[in-house]
Parts: structure tokens; C-alpha cells; sequence
């Protein structure tokens, strides 16, 4: 598992590239696909990641819905037009940024 | 799985309601977000208290209100960000044309008015609020929010006020002592009394409190700044003086052989010397309180720097002359007509009704009822119409 620090960084770029391949997902279904995507090497933790979506709700880049399931509410949060623009924005950002850290950390990337 | 029943849901939502989830919307995800973990994670014969207990330190590192802390840092830092940029960039505006704007002003250089309005609404309508919202937000005491509250309000109406005094704007006085209450009566005892019961604060608040006191103090010297009183009685001894000539020219006996003209024009000047002389009783009127008659440098010495009611009884709301008014203009380019037609003084600029041209001020053309009456204290329109009266009695006295 990666220290917090490490997935704080990238947070939000993680749930947009997630929301916006998929239609909807809901907090829990999130930190699941996390977690099974990476071998449980990263798992969001509530504490930073109902924050963080909470904020890109304010900021207009997710939108929810609310829909009942069984005896309780759950939201389904997406991402709006906006937020598709951000997702490939931080995408982006975060690929060049690793190729800067390849090169200055002199790390030879694993091939296949 | 395992199946939530209904009161394992309210329990739920209580417990995270009562470690201090206030937020509805978050409070819907961590609910369902729980509940996720238990059907997916718990045994069929595992005990749901236990197992509640043993999955909720997952969601905080002390308590589970750091969620809630955390929303909300992030909610208002977005805007605090955004708000700061605002404050500063509005800040740094109104402050340039503000001090351009004034500069201009003392100066009386063209485009002062434009750039001090500019920067003070600026400042009073952007600058002052957002600061003040900042402000309230670091402060934890509602006692403090309060103080922030009411010395914004204080700050904007004297901004507002110096404002409407520099532009000649009515109220402005009205304004400047409300301002001045503000900060005297209710600003004042609530930081002083406030401040002084803290020991830690106490010097600082006692210090601060002169400051305070002795800055409103020198405002409110400024309240009712006017020309020092041998200046102004200086002033209404040379109205008086006007008024003498007046009476003087007025009682010169004319000649007996006079021509039919002449005769006309003395008949002419009277009537409308009576027509001024009855709409200087009018104004008089209508100042004083109950509408009573009073001497005329009794009311001037009384009304002095009056502005408004002078004006309206002058003026139209349209800002055209009033019938009076007009009609005095008209009966003396008649006046003037007729001597120029008569006599040998074939300009009579004594009692002109052309437009004056003012090159010495904003190169503006004004007509006669502006240039004379418009925008002048009650002091000022009493001396020009004297002054008028003087001009026509001489001119008729020089032609007899």
C-alpha cells in the first residue's frame, strides 16, 4: 500500500478518470474499484475522498443523483461536462509528470 | 451478505449524527457507505454491534467529525481563494482611482467626479464586504463576528457619506452623523466593554479605544465645516451693503420732463424689480418652518449653505426654470430690448439674459438661470438676484 501523502496528490485524478469512463458510481463502489484495479496496492480512504467529492460537486465538475436502494439513500455521483475537460486536463498533467519524475529520479520504466 | 435491517440503519444514522456529521448530504453517504462495508464484509453470524465498532475507526484517524472539517475546509477554500483575488484586485483598483480621483479633485481638473465615484463604490460595494465576510469567517466568538459586522457598516457609510458630500449630494450630512453614531454608540461600548473584561486584551483595547475615539473625534469637527464667522459675516455685510445700494437707486426721484419712453421704461424696470422682490418673499416662504414671512438677511444669515429647498423652488424637476424664473428672464430682455431701442446704451450688458460662456471652468455654456441661480447656496442666489436689482435700477437711473 502507497502512503497517503503519495494518493493525496493524486485523489482527484483518480475519481474523475474513474467517473468518467463509467455512467455513475457511488462512494463505496469507488474505493472498491480502486482497490481492485490496483491489487489493493491504493485504497481511497473516506476521510479524503468524500471531502474531495464534496468540493468537485461545489466547483460544477461532478454531479449526483439520489436514488433509493432498499432502506436507505444512496448518491450516485458523475462527472458534467466540465468535469470531462478536467479529467483529461489532470490526466495529462499527471502522465507529464511522471515522465519528469522518471527522468529526474533516473528510473528506467518496466517494459511489458 | 448481510442484511441491514431497519433499525440497524437508524442506529447508523444516529451514531453518525451524533459524532458531529451535521451535513445531510454527507451524512447519506456515510451511511450508505457503511452500510456497503457491513453487507459486504460481515458474517451472517457475526454480532452488528461489534462488527459496527471494529469497521468505524477506518473512516478517521481521532474522530469521524474530521470528514465534515475536511468538506468544508475544501468547500470554502475554493471560494477563499477566489475572494482574496477579488478583495485584493477590487482593493488596489478603488485605492489607484481614489488617489488619482482626489488629486484630480483638489486640482479641479475634469474627470475627478468619474474616478472618485468609481473608486469609493469600489471600495464600499466590493473591497469592504468581501473583507469583512473573511474576516467573520476566522473569527470564532459571535461577539467578534459582531464587531466586524458593525465596523463594516460603519466604514462603508462614511465612505458613502464623504462621497455624497464631495459630489454636493443630498442626504450627505444625514449620512455623516449616522456614520458618526455608529461608530460612537455602538462600535465603541461593544469593543471597549468587550475588550477591557480580558486581561490579556485589556491595555491594547484601552489604547485602541482613544484611537478610535479621537479619530471619530476629529470627523466629527469636520461635521459642519464652514468659513469662519468673519468671513461670513464679512459676506452678509456686503449683502447688506447690495441691499442698501438697491434701496438707494430705487428712491431717486426722477425728473419731471421725462419722454413717453422713458416714462415706459421706469414703469417697466419697477414692475419687474417687484416681480424679483416678491419671488425672493416667496423663497423666503418657503424655508422658513409654517411658511412665515421673514427679514431677508435674517433668513440668509439662518439658511446659509442651503441647497435643496432654494433649488427646487428655482428649478423644475426637469431642471428648466421655474414659471417665476422665467418669466423674470423674459420681462428683462424685454427691459433690455427696450433701452437698447431707446437710449444711447445700445449694448446694456447690465442686464443681459444671453448664455455665458465659462472658459475658466469646464469650457461649459451655461444659460443665464444656470449660470446665476443653478447649484448655489441660498447665500449665493439672494446675492445675484440683489446684484440683478441693483443693475436694473441703474441702468434705468443712467438713461433718465
Amino acid at each position: 500500500m502507497y502512503s497517503s501523502e503519495l494518493v493525496k496528490g493524486t485523489l482527484k485524478t483518480i475519481i474523475l478518470k474513474l467517473l468518467s469512463e463509467s455512467d455513475k458510481m457511488y462512494g463505496y463502489e469507488i474505493t472498491q474499484k480502486v482497490k481492485d484495479l490496483t491489487g489493493g496496492k491504493i485504497q481511497l480512504t473516506e476521510g479524503a475522498l468524500y471531502p474531495t467529492l464534496h468540493a468537485m460537486e461545489a466547483q460544477g465538475i461532478l454531479t449526483t443523483d439520489v436514488v433509493n436502494v432498499g432502506n436507505r439513500i444512496r448518491k450516485y455521483y458523475s462527472v458534467t461536462q466540465t468535469g470531462k475537460k478536467v479529467a483529461t486536463e489532470k490526466v495529462n498533467e499527471f502522465s507529464d509528470f511522471i515522465d519528469t519524475m522518471i527522468f529526474l529520479l533516473d528510473l528506467k520504466p518496466k517494459m511489458g | 451478505m448481510y442484511v441491514l435491517k431497519d433499525e440497524h440503519i437508524s442506529f447508523i444514522l444516529e451514531d453518525i449524527r451524533r459524532n458531529g456529521i451535521e451535513s445531510e448530504e454527507l451524512q447519506l453517504d456515510l451511511l450508505d457507505h457503511i452500510c456497503c462495508v457491513i453487507e459486504t464484509e460481515m458474517l451472517p453470524d457475526k454480532n452488528f454491534d461489534e462488527f459496527y465498532r471494529s469497521i468505524i475507526p477506518r473512516f478517521y484517524k481521532r474522530e469521524l467529525k474530521e470528514i465534515q472539517e475536511e468538506t468544508q475546509l475544501l468547500l470554502t477554500f475554493k471560494n477563499y481563494y477566489a475572494m482574496k483575488k477579488v478583495m485584493i484586485m477590487s482593493g488596489a483598483f478603488s485605492a489607484f482611482t481614489f488617489i488619482i480621483g482626489s488629486l484630480l479633485k483638489i486640482m479641479h481638473w475634469p474627470g475627478a467626479s468619474l474616478l472618485l465615484l468609481t473608486g469609493i463604490v469600489f471600495f464600499c460595494f466590493l473591497f469592504l464586504p468581501i473583507l469583512s465576510i473573511l474576516k467573520v469567517k476566522e473569527q470564532k466568538q459571535s461577539k467578534d463576528k459582531l464587531l466586524i459586522g458593525i465596523a463594516t457598516i460603519f466604514a462603508i457609510a462614511i465612505c458613502l457619506a464623504t462621497l455624497f458630500k464631495v459630489m454636493h449630494w443630498p442626504f450627505a450630512s444625514m449620512l455623516w452623523s449616522s456614520s458618526l453614531g455608529i461608530l460612537f454608540f455602538l462600535f465603541l461600548p461593544i469593543y471597549f466593554f468587550g475588550g477591557i473584561r480580558n486581561p490579556e486584551t485589556k491595555t491594547n483595547t484601552i489604547i485602541s479605544s482613544i484611537l478610535i475615539l479621537t479619530a471619530g473625534g476629529l470627523l466629527f469637527i469636520l461635521t459642519n465645516l464652514r468659513a469662519s464667522h468673519v468671513t461670513e459675516e464679512a459676506v452678509f455685510n456686503s449683502d447688506d451693503q447690495l441691499r442698501a445700494s438697491y434701496a438707494y437707486l430705487s428712491e431717486q426721484k426722477s425728473s419731471d420732463s421725462l419722454s413717453e419712453n422713458q416714462q415706459l421704461l421706469i414703469k417697466k424696470a419697477d414692475a419687474l424689480c417687484l416681480k424679483i422682490e416678491n419671488l425672493k418673499v416667496g423663497l423666503i416662504k418657503s424655508i422658513t418652518p409654517d411658511g412665515k414671512e421673514m427679514a431677508e438677511n435674517e433668513a440668509i444669515r439662518l439658511f446659509s449653505n442651503k441647497f435643496d429647498p432654494v433649488q427646487s423652488y428655482l428649478f423644475a424637476e426637469n431642471g428648466q426654470a421655474s414659471t417665476e424664473l422665467a418669466s423674470i428672464k423674459k420681462e428683462l430682455a424685454e427691459l433690455q430690448k427696450l433701452v437698447q431701442e431707446n437710449t444711447a446704451d445700445k449694448e446694456c450688458s447690465l442686464i443681459s439674459t444671453e448664455n455665458i460662456h465659462r472658459s475658466d471652468y469646464k469650457n461649459q455654456t451655461l444659460s443665464w438661470e444656470e449660470f446665476y441661480f443653478k447649484g448655489l447656496p441660498m447665500e449665493n442666489v439672494f446675492r445675484n438676484f440683489n446684484q440683478l436689482l441693483v443693475n436694473i435700477r441703474i441702468v434705468v437711473v443712467s438713461n433718465n
